[in-house]
């Protein structure tokens, strides 16, 4: 088990390495760099400070000089400074980190809370109403396109009932630290999460319906009902134990998953966090912030899996042998 | 969207046997009225969309009416025009044919790489199995929408040929696990070892006796996942990192909804592509169940 | 004009105009439920519009407005005048912070009107002498000092400053700025502190763009103390501890998405009417749904959302003309960067004038106005904006819409569709097919260029999209600057800023001249614009009025549409005003009830 477990981070060591090279290079083959933009906003400004703004920043060194600086860096802790904002990487993370955190972990529970019931009914009860129902749901969920549900969800419940807000992580005028701003925190993020929710249930659903009807005419689970196990008694003990124990293996692909979605959730509903950091980093050029960002994402995706697959290991002994 | 599914059902297919045959799934249809409905249904959509898209002069398509800004439906333009004053309708049937064919290409692309490492993988195992694991590892861990967008920016020539290529890249590593995780279970069977006690050629073994044991999975998975390429195209485009306008694609047309007034007020213009997605999708997914309860003994209907 | 929104725009440029062109939903399209087919379209009229709010309710005592910074990004948050780069940003500043000297309608700087300094030129036009007025004071309630005036052009020449506001001729034109700059000399000595309150400021030459392009900012020199200039970009004191001497004072701030402010009340202008402002970036997606629903007060409001069916119950409009151009160039040449100069010497059959008029009449700009934009733009005629309403000449008339007379031009010159593909082939007869470069962004980019190309068409010039598509700003830039062969046309826009002097777009030594067209007659009538003459208005209205009819008869550049701005402000808003000049800045804005009104 340990071996395993530290097989798999020695895994990730290789991964990461080959990943920053590869974000380094692709940020640097990005057309314009940093300075374009306000170069345009500035016809006034004679270019050749921007020749010497891209000389004072290291714009200008080969490329290889230039990762093995931030890589080196990096080592440091240091991030790094963002061209557009002027801070340190670090302190620009800092809240929106926190912001993409808490709206994934609300995410992530609302998922739960919605996908583990509906999938236990619709195998329980498979052929059922009920169950064509959450069917019908779960495909309508996995076929609707995620901005389209995204901004309907907001149109109602933040324009027409008024319920929610309509953006931002917070209200200005509240004191930190108080219970208001706690409050205020998730009165802001509700929305968000459930709309993201709702779309992340798929596969809960699907699997654990599936895995019920297959336990269900297992060896074990007619035995148990030869034996005249009373039903419910079937289910909680044999049934459910077994299929939701895998559940919990698929935590760290759910989490991979929210924070890919994270990207159209938070640009969709004005939420200030990484993913929305992410867009408007690509489209003002801040490399620093791009290389970063998509580190920490490749580095979350991987420590979702490792996760996974810790868990799953766990579980499921078979999978060890990978 | 597609990927957790796809890891999923990956494990619990995992110990099935695979009956297959085609007169199964043709059986399940039968038995099946609403898998059967959705089949007629998208091959209808499909052919009419190949079809008569090509009867579409996409010229007079996209040439832009100043004077027909936002028509509202009627007989000369079924579903109104757009804010270019361009008919929606002939940009819808356009737009799915493009979709469709991204989602298709994507679809088969994805899976005759996956086949052909997941093949190799699995059956040699050693150090075959290993560079290519460790390159699915790889891929799988990238956080894939971004590098995706990061490819859409550094592009020169973005068209349909460099999207379906970038999205390849990045989207056959789940079938390649798949098929690597069945090849590996049927190696280990009697009919195998036989075959190779006989003096079969490798190649001969995997094109012959291996391939058609993992046919019914390949197109279970292929389904699925033709419904989800479907979906990033319309996510990408939404987010302005999609197909350029004068390729029009049911992305372009759904992501105009962005615009509040487009959205309240112009429903023809976005909501015909929605729907059309929306149906598209439902279809391979009731075509694609269909195909794995054929797939699946216990699971079969008749 | 006194105080208020107007000062950032005062600043050398309007910035984030060009950047805004690329963010959704800012640049416009229009959205209109057409009626019949070919109707004539109810057009707006933007200038019926008012500058100033309307609102003859009482004020009540105090009370809270929301102000949206409408903006689908986060503020970046550098929340300095000599270090922000983005106009989110300068519209977060303008609260907390703003000149030292009062504006006029013309965005000149004048002595009447109520600011925090008053000035006096010398004879010779080249010495300054700025004297801050008296009960002046910082927020924490030091008074605001010659020295402070002083820092920040100490700040913005230093050689370790990092921000882009160098470069300026009236920065770099100081006495001395050079060697302070280049770190030959530690102070500039150009710039002469008298006494507590009093500077004087020396430029090696006079320029009659001073009064309206002269850095007007000062920077805390207190607050800042102990901090490298280096390190000052970076530093807290420009990004969250903030200080100002402007009507209202930051009191919190969430980094990037709202900012509340607070009346200051010792404000020399007096006590702002105001208790607080809550100030929260609104993505252009939801602004429309917010303004209606009361959510917030003042916006700036899309013009690509406005609908001049929708009569607004809860709010009003405002309308102004926006410092900016758009323009159809035509790359004649390339940019010789050891020389500094533009050289015109592409092998194009654009060198040919006659070919580019017709291009020009070509256009159906006054369609694209009226149906696009519902009148919110206008079809430009010349490249000095109307907003600069001292030196635009409404006698010129520039390209209307003719197509006869671009089938005429073409034909005289030779241009015969040979092959009878309905296309004409050039001079000698061979294929003609220029490449059109346009950027991505807005909704209406993709449309307006195809219509662009549909009109070039129906004269029989073959012009295609550039790799067949729009190009993302980055890239757009990119390939225009560096001057790439496969560029034949483009369409670009320019913010001009406050100052008319369009020296440094189109002279051969501007390397923002990116159509690198190069003529005498031009050189000489745009030295002649910023020369000492022209500190004479007679003489510079003059020269620029051949030289607006120079470019159109040379027609290296198309001007295609001028542009409104539009403000959408809630009805219980009082004393608000865009209008240049005016003497209402935010300690007058005040509202007239309690709660924003919600639309009926």
């Amino acid at each position: 088990m340990l071996k395993f477990i530290i097989r798999r981070f020695l895994v990730m060591i290789p991964q990461l390495a080959l990943l920053s090279i590869l974000i380094f290079l692709l940020a640097k083959a990005m057309p314009g760099d940093a300075l374009t933009g306000s170069m345009q906003a500035n016809p006034n400004l004679d270019p050749k400070v921007f020749e010497e703004l891209r000389e004072k920043l290291g714009l200008n060194d080969p490329w290889y000089e230039q990762y093995g600086r931030w890589i080196g860096n990096l080592f440091q802790g240091e991030l790094g400074m963002s061209y557009i904002h002027k801070v340190d990487i670090a302190d620009l993370l800092g809240d929106r980190m926190a912001n993409t955190f808490w709206l994934g972990l609300v995410t992530l529970i609302f998922t739960y809370l919605i996908a583990v019931p509906l999938g236990v009914v619709a195998g329980r009860w498979n052929e059922s109403w009920a169950d064509k129902l959450i069917v019908g749901y779960n495909y309508v969920s996995f076929a609707i396109p995620l901005f389209v549900f995204a901004l309907i969800m907001l149109f109602i419940f933040g324009f027409g009932l008024h319920w929610f807000p309509i953006g931002g992580s917070v209200d200005v005028t509240v004191e930190k630290g108080t219970f208001a701003y706690f409050l205020s925190r998730i009165h802001h993020l509700l929305l968000p999460a459930i709309t993201a929710a709702l779309l992340s249930t798929v596969g809960t659903i699907q699997y654990l319906r599936n895995e019920i009807i297959d336990t269900k005419l297992k060896d074990f689970v007619k035995t148990a009902r030869a034996k005249g196990t009373p039903e419910k008694k079937v289910y909680s003990r044999h049934i459910f134990r077994n299929s939701l124990l895998p559940v919990a293996a698929f935590l760290g692909y759910d989490i991979v998953f929210i924070i890919g979605g994270s990207v159209f959730i938070e640009q969709i509903f004005s939420y200030p966090g990484l993913g929305q950091l992410f867009i408007s980093s690509i489209n003002q050029r801040d490399f620093s912030v791009v290389n970063i960002l998509v580190m920490l994402f490749g580095f979350l995706s991987i420590l979702g899996t490792l996760i996974s697959d810790i868990i799953l290991s766990i579980v499921d002994p078979r999978i060890r042998i990978d | 969207m597609s990927t957790p599914i796809v890891e999923k059902n990956n494990i619990s297919l995992q110990q099935q046997k695979t009956p297959s045959g085609f007169s199964v799934i043709v059986r399940e249809f039968a038995k099946d009225k609403l898998a059967l409905f959705s089949l007629v249904l998208f091959l209808g959509i499909v052919l009419y969309v190949y079809i008569y898209s090509f009867m579409l002069d996409q010229e007079a398509i996209t040439r832009v009416d100043l004077f027909n800004i936002f028509a509202e439906p009627s007989s000369v333009y079924w579903l109104g025009t757009d804010y270019g004053g361009r008919d929606v309708f002939g940009q819808l049937i356009i737009g799915a044919r493009n979709s469709l064919t991204i989602g298709i290409v994507i679809t088969v692309l994805t899976a005759i790489i996956g086949l052909v490492l997941g093949l190799l993988a699995g059956y040699f195992g050693g150090w075959v199995d290993n560079v290519i694991m460790r390159t699915v590892d790889f891929i799988l861990v990238l956080p894939t929408t971004m590098i995706i967008i990061v490819f859409v920016v550094i592009v020169p020539e973005f068209n349909v040929a460099n999207f379906i290529f970038i999205m390849s890249i990045f989207y056959w590593t789940g079938k390649a696990r798949l098929i690597r995780s069945k090849t590996l279970a049927e190696r280990e069977l009697d009919y195998v070892s036989a075959s190779k006690t006989l003096g079969t050629p490798n190649w001969k073994i995997m094109l012959f006796q291996v391939l058609p044991n993992l046919s019914s999975i390949i197109i279970v998975n292929m389904t699925l996942n033709l419904a989800g390429n479907i979906g990033i195209e319309t996510g990408l485009t939404y987010l302005g990192f999609g197909l350029p306008e004068s390729t029009p694609s049911l992305g372009t047309l759904i992501s105009y909804s962005s615009n509040p007034d487009v959205m309240e007020n112009k429903w023809w213009v976005w909501l015909p592509a929605a729907l059309l997605i929306l149906v598209m999708m439902l279809c391979i997914n009731f075509i694609g169940q269909a195909l794995k309860r054929a797939a699946d003994a216990r699971q079969r209907l008749g | 004009m006194k105080k208020g929104k107007w000062k950032f725009l005062s600043l050398l440029i309007v910035l984030g105009l060009l950047l805004s062109a690329c963010s959704s939903g800012t640049s416009g399209k229009k959205s209109e439920g057409q009626e019949g087919q070919g109707s004539e379209p109810e057009l707006v009229d933007p200038s019926s519009f008012p500058k100033t709010v309307v609102n003859e309710e009482t004020e009540i005592d105090g009370g809270s407005l929301t102000y949206a910074l409408v903006s689908d990004t986060a503020f970046e948050g550098i929340l300095d005048y000599a270090f922000y780069e983005s106009s989110p940003d300068a519209e977060v500043i303008s609260f907390f912070a703003e000149p030292i000297f009062a504006y006029d309608a013309n965005y000149q700087i004048t002595n009447d009107g109520e600011s925090a300094a008053k000035f006096e030129m010398s004879e010779d036009g080249k010495t300054m002498t700025v004297t801050i007025q008296d009960g002046v004071t910082w927020h924490d309630g030091e008074p605001l000092k010659a020295e402070d005036y002083a820092f920040s052009f100490e700040i913005i020449g230093h050689p370790d400053y990092t921000g882009v506001r160098y470069g300026d001729a009236l920065i770099s034109g100081i006495v001395g700025m050079e060697d302070y700059h280049n770190g030959k000399a530690d102070t500039i000595s150009g710039i002469k502190i008298l006494n507590d309150k009093q500077l004087t400021i020396t430029w090696e030459e006079a320029n009659p763009s001073l009064l309206s392009g002269i850095w007007s900012y000062a920077e805390p020199k207190h607050h800042f103390e102990g901090i490298e200039i280096g390190d000052l970009a970076s530093s807290d004191k420009i990004h969250t501890d903030l200080l100002g001497f402007g009507p209202f004072k930051v009191t919190n701030i969430v980094p990037g998405e709202s900012v509340e402010y607070e009346a200051y009340e010792n404000y020399y202008g007096g006590a702002p009417k105001l208790d607080s402002v809550v100030l929260k970036v609104v993505s252009p997606t939801t602004i429309g749904e917010a303004i209606k629903k009361g959510d917030v007060d003042i916006a700036s409001f899309p013009t690509d959302q406005y609908d001049k069916d929708y009569v607004p119950t809860n709010f009003q409009y405002l309308a102004d003309m926006d410092a900016a151009y758009t323009y159809i160039g035509f790359k004649l040449g390339h940019w010789d960067a050891e020389a500094g100069v533009a050289v015109q010497d592409k092998d194009t059959p654009l060198q040919d004038v006659k070919l580019r008029q017709a291009i020009g009449y070509a256009m159906d700009n006054k369609s694209v106005a009226e149906r696009f934009y519902q009148g919110l733009r206008v079809p430009a005629t010349t490249l000095m904006i109307p907003f600069f309403a001292d030196f635009h000449n409404p006698d010129i008339e520039g390209y209307s819409y003719n197509t006869e007379k671009a089938n005429q031009l073409l034909d005289e010159a030779g241009y015969k569709d040979v092959d009878g593909d309905g296309y004409r082939e050039d001079l000698e007869g061979n294929e003609m097919v220029f490449n059109f470069a346009s950027m991505s962004g807005g909704e209406t980019a993709e449309p307006l260029a195809n219509f662009y190309i549909q009109n070039w068409k129906d004269v029989g010039i073959h012009v295609q999209l550039l790799e067949g598509r729009l190009h993302e700003m980055n890239s757009f830039y990119d390939r225009v600057e560096g001057d790439d062969e496969a560029v034949d046309i483009y369409q670009g826009a320019w913010g001009t800023g406050t100052d008319p002097d369009p020296y440094g777009l189109w002279s051969k030594l501007a390397p923002y001249n990116y159509p690198r067209f190069v003529n005498d007659k031009n050189e000489e009538l745009l030295a002649a614009g910023h020369s000492e003459d022209a500190f004479d208005q007679e003489f510079r209205k003059d020269i620029y009025d051949q030289w607006q009819q120079l470019m159109v008869d040379e027609a290296p550049v198309i001007p295609t549409l001028y542009r409104y701005y539009l403000m959408a402000v809630n009805n219980r808003v009082k004393n608000y005003s865009i209008e240049a000049g005016s003497e209402l800045g935010w300690e007058d804005v005040a509202v007239t009830a309690e709660k924003a009104f919600v639309e009926e």
